[in-house]
């Protein structure tokens, strides 16, 4: 899949479609909708900085009641937890317009890790999600 | 899908999801909005941090023009994101009345 912010819809049908498939209860998708819009934009973004289109690769998986999300590109090594957080209590006027999203994937899921693997960036996010 | 318009009251109506795809749109629409104050978000469905530019931005030029947004009618999952970003700080949000829950 090319990371391009117009492949996004796609991508979020394909992990409803996961959802749907496995039969995972509704309140816990939209924890990873997000979880994928960050990451994938982030990907996407920083392509369009670079000048290259890299390849994005997805994948889904279930363990027992925890849901892992991985997102993995062949663009330059960045690792988007490194971050610096967001001031989430600073005033309207000093608020930045960038900044929320990794913070918010976060504050969501349960565990999130950054490695670099081969020539990709590899992020892998998990989350409970109340199933029995 | 999503989808924005003009309420009966000049309110402004969200519908569907907000994600980055959609962004544009939302805020060419508000941009005329000569002055945006209430946004009903009862039938919006989703919203990351691309959408959340959308109501800083806009938050941003309402108060420039003396007066400030009110977001009404935001389902729990949604006014959960607005608050993990301390936007609760910084917009008046309305919860819907079936997000009562804590």
């Amino acid at each position: 899949m090319p990371g391009e912010a117009a492949q996004l819809p796609l991508l979020t049908q394909f992990l409803q479609q996961f959802w749907a498939t496995a039969g995972l209860p509704a309140a816990g998708l939209n924890s990873f909708e997000l979880a994928l819009e960050e990451i994938f934009m982030n990907v996407a973004m920083h392509a369009v900085q670079g000048g290259s289109v890299p390849r994005v690769e997805l994948s889904l998986a279930r363990a027992g009641d925890s849901v892992t999300l991985a997102v993995e590109d062949d663009g330059p090594q960045f690792d988007p937890l490194s971050l610096a957080a967001p001031d989430v209590a600073a005033s309207l006027g000093d608020r930045p317009i960038g900044g929320l999203g990794v913070f918010l994937v976060r504050q969501l899921m349960d565990a999130v890790s950054y490695h670099r693997v081969g020539a990709c960036n590899r992020l892998s996010m998990s989350k409970r999600i109340g199933v029995g | 899908m999503f989808d924005i318009q003009l309420g009966a009251a000049g309110e402004v109506v969200m519908a569907g999801r907000l994600d980055a795809t959609q962004c544009d749109t939302a805020l060419k629409f508000l941009d005329v909005v000569a002055e945006p104050h209430v946004i009903d978000l009862a039938r919006l469905d989703y919203v990351a941090s691309a959408g959340l530019r959308v109501f800083l931005l806009t938050q941003k030029r309402a108060r420039g023009l003396g007066g400030g947004l009110k977001l009404i009618n935001v389902n729990q999952q949604i006014y959960d994101i607005f608050r993990y970003a301390g936007f609760d700080r910084i917009i008046d949000i309305a919860r819907g009345p079936r997000a009562t829950g804590e």
